[in-house]
């Protein structure tokens, strides 16, 4: 029960994070430069390959030290972010995940760094790098990238003699056996609260939720692509072939642990998730190409991956976008970045993970990496996401679960996000026409 | 005396109250107020410009009122509240009734056992239920499957209402228990002997005696009650994960949370703020003109 009085409850934490921002003194600071002393450069990053590579920055950059703070995941620093940039006292750089940089463009966090980005353009795949270049100006550096592939229980596949399925019409065949063979076990889960990985299949199958054409964003989140995408998980869930429940929850977990559960269409990264999950099952479980809708056709979207931006309140942004640079593209910080099961988002750094383990969950693939670049490779060119991808990621879960769960339709649940997402736009005053 | 000395000391000792009323309750209530006057709107053109704050008279509260969210995030609010406010008080007064009995055995064992639960903080709470409501990590799922009665999903459907309420009901009797123990043992004891020497039972002592005379402590546990129904938001918000059931919204809350530091919308969630603080002193002054004249006997 909460016992704090209802009305000053948002305005409590907000008059909470401006005294935090006075007790620590100037955000944005460092010695100034000019007496000769190290400029000290604040950087906002979660995860835990930045401590090893901020350490190997600051080794070979005396004059610019970095430090480090985590202030939480991606969804939490990025709130942060916002309420630190308007009481003027937010870091000098921070990770930012690809679908959260236009909002934190229109927010004022994320600054332009066009001129400071010569020649970066050539050290990234088309497709990442078009996650931070918005009107023809560039916002961040990427640092890692998360193409989605299809991770799973290969001992559990060959014990009921499944093969693994390449195009989505494949897998629902599979769903079948596997659901046919133990009423228990199913293929895959369809999250109703995964908006990530919803999103991508959805422009693997060609879905652009939002589009801009000169000063007008065009909204069109339940376009044909991303209907057929709906219909498609409906068609799945009302035979009962997949689990429609939360993920990573404990009974989830539980359920991977028993071999209930046998894959993952996700972002590359699932292998370090489902290690955190199942670490026994470690051995089992393998990684291949994400499932596609038309046979051979080799694109695949993201899902997650962030980016390194500089913001606008720092005094430093020179020395700041070369800290950038560096994180997204030096080997130094590839190599720990790798070491920690992230993949890194400079070519030079997917090439340096070829001669690298695999991960934990599937030391015996040894073919891992060379699908992870090949996969990489066929990555979308173009996706762009709008200014208030936190928006309509909130509706998306609403709408999904009740869906799910009154057992409506999922196209209506698109339908009902974007009505939000636009609406939402309108009041803000953007120029939005809806498809 | 002059008038100025008579009043120093005194002034003095409101001080540190007063000081700490204005900065952490009076200039954040005004603060709120304030932005919810206010919202995030487009300065330049282009589809990246950048938004500033500027004054937007009564949007947020047309925006909060046309929500239909927000009034059935109240509605579900109501059946948790019609379900956790009696069960908590009822339970309550029963333990509080039952311990304050003559020659009651193990009440001291009783009442820390009772008590206990309110010590651990709801968010540990809500997670120790949450297990024991998941089927695959609650012994009571593996004892129905055992038994073949197949599982209970209580996450799922309008079974999450007495779910949720559940957590709430057990954290909170102890508390409401003591306040309401304490009262019956303020109780003089001559009153009971003389009723006694009338011929009553223990049955009706606690009817027609104990329970008029803590009427003013069960008025005020209402209140309380009352109050953290209308405030609810650990128990669901930790929930959530673990059930599709639960939504973002679910009740208002939440909604201000989700608005507030999911959208990037603190003028929309000071506005509902608002709104839910005065329905919840208007909620407030009803039940207590109501119950004021039998509880405290005023009129």
């Amino acid at each position: 029960m909460m016992r704090r009085t209802v009305s000053v409850m948002a305005t409590l934490s907000a008059v909470a994070l401006a005294l935090t921002a006075c007790s620590s003194g100037s955000g944005s600071g460092g010695a100034d430069p000019g007496d000769g002393g190290p400029i000290t450069l604040d950087y906002w990053a979660w995860g835990t390959a930045q401590q090893p590579m901020v350490d190997a920055w600051n080794a070979a950059h005396p004059d610019i030290q970095v430090k480090r703070t985590d202030a939480g995941g991606g969804t939490d620093s990025s709130a942060k972010l916002v309420t630190a940039t308007r009481a003027g006292n937010a870091p000098d750089v921070a990770i930012v995940e690809y679908n959260t940089l236009p909002a934190m463009i229109v927010a004022g966090v994320a600054g332009d760094i066009s001129e400071h980005a010569e020649g970066l353009e050539d050290e990234f795949a088309p497709g990442v790098w078009s996650q931070v270049t918005f009107d023809g100006a560039t916002y961040g550096v990427p640092q890692d990238a998360g193409p989605q592939a299809l991770t799973y229980n290969q001992a559990k596949l060959d014990e009921l003699g499944i093969e693994v399925p390449t195009t989505w019409e494949e897998f629902a065949v599979a769903a079948e056996k596997v659901h046919e063979a133990d009423p228990d076990t199913y293929l895959t889960t369809f999250a109703p609260a995964e908006f990530g990985g919803f999103a991508g299949y959805a422009q693997q199958a060609g879905a652009e939720w939002w589009s801009v054409d000169g000063d007008t964003w065009t909204v069109d989140i339940d376009d044909a692509a991303s209907v057929a995408v709906a219909d498609y998980w409906q068609d799945l869930i009302d035979r009962d072939l997949v689990l429609a429940e939360p993920m990573l929850t404990p009974e989830w977990n539980a359920k991977v642990n028993q071999g209930e559960v046998l894959s993952w269409p996700a972002g590359l990264w699932a292998a370090g998730v489902l290690y955190g999950v199942a670490e026994e099952s470690a051995g089992d479980w393998a990684m291949a190409p994400l499932p596609q809708w038309e046979e051979g056709d080799p694109a695949v979207g993201f899902q997650g991956g962030s980016a390194v931006v500089v913001t606008t309140s720092t005094e430093h942004p020179e020395a700041a976008a070369e800290f950038a640079r560096w994180m997204g593209t030096a080997d130094e910080a590839s190599a720990a970045q790798i070491e920690q099961g992230q993949y890194p988002a400079s070519l030079a750094g997917q090439e340096l993970t070829l001669a690298s383990d695999p991960p934990l969950l599937m030391p015996q693939q040894e073919d891992y990496w060379e699908t992870a670049a090949e996969i990489t490779r066929a990555t979308i060119p173009e996706i762009s996401w709008g200014p208030n991808v936190n928006v309509a990621s909130s509706a998306f879960q609403d709408a999904m679960s009740t869906a799910v769960t009154n057992g409506t339709p999922l196209r209506d649940a698109l339908t009902e996000t974007e009505a939000e997402v636009v609406d939402d736009m309108e009041t803000t005053g953007f120029e939005v026409t809806q498809k | 005396m002059t008038p100025g000395r008579r009043w120093g000391a005194p002034l003095l000792f409101l001080l540190p109250a007063a000081l700490l009323f204005v900065a952490f309750l009076a200039i954040p209530i005004c603060y709120a107020l304030y932005l919810s006057f206010r919202g995030m709107r487009m300065a330049g053109g282009g589809p990246f410009g950048v938004r500033q704050e500027t004054w937007v008279g009564l949007d947020n509260y047309v925006a909060a009122f046309t929500d239909p969210e927000l009034l059935a995030g109240l509605g579900r609010l109501a059946i948790y509240g019609a379900i956790a406010v009696p069960l908590t008080l009822g339970l309550a007064l029963t333990f509080a009734l039952l311990l304050d009995l003559p020659r009651v055995r193990g009440s001291r064992f009783s009442r820390t056992a009772i008590f206990i639960p309110y010590a651990v903080p709801g968010v540990v709470a809500t997670l120790l239920w949450g297990f024991l409501y998941l089927p695959s990590t609650s012994p009571a799922g593996w004892i129905l499957e055992r038994v073949g009665l197949g599982s209970i999903d209580v996450l799922h459907g309008p079974m999450i209402f007495p779910s949720v309420a559940n957590i709430a009901i057990w954290g909170g009797v102890g508390f409401n228990m003591i306040i309401l123990y304490t009262s019956l043992r303020g109780i003089p004891v001559d009153v009971y002997e003389a009723a006694r020497l009338d011929g009553a039972s223990e049955w009706d002592i606690a009817y027609r005696i104990k329970i008029p005379l803590v009427a003013p402590a069960l008025t005020l546990t209402g209140l309380f009650a009352l109050i953290g129904t209308l405030q609810v938001y650990g128990e669901p918000t930790t929930l959530r994960p673990m059930t599709s059931a639960i939504s973002q919204t679910w009740v208002p809350l939440m909604m201000i949370y989700r608005d507030a530091f999911t959208r990037d919308n603190l003028s929309l969630a000071a506005a509902s703020s608002v709104v839910l603080a005065l329905g919840t002193l208007v909620v407030s002054v009803i039940l207590l003109r109501v119950t004021q004249k039998r509880s405290f006997g005023e009129s």
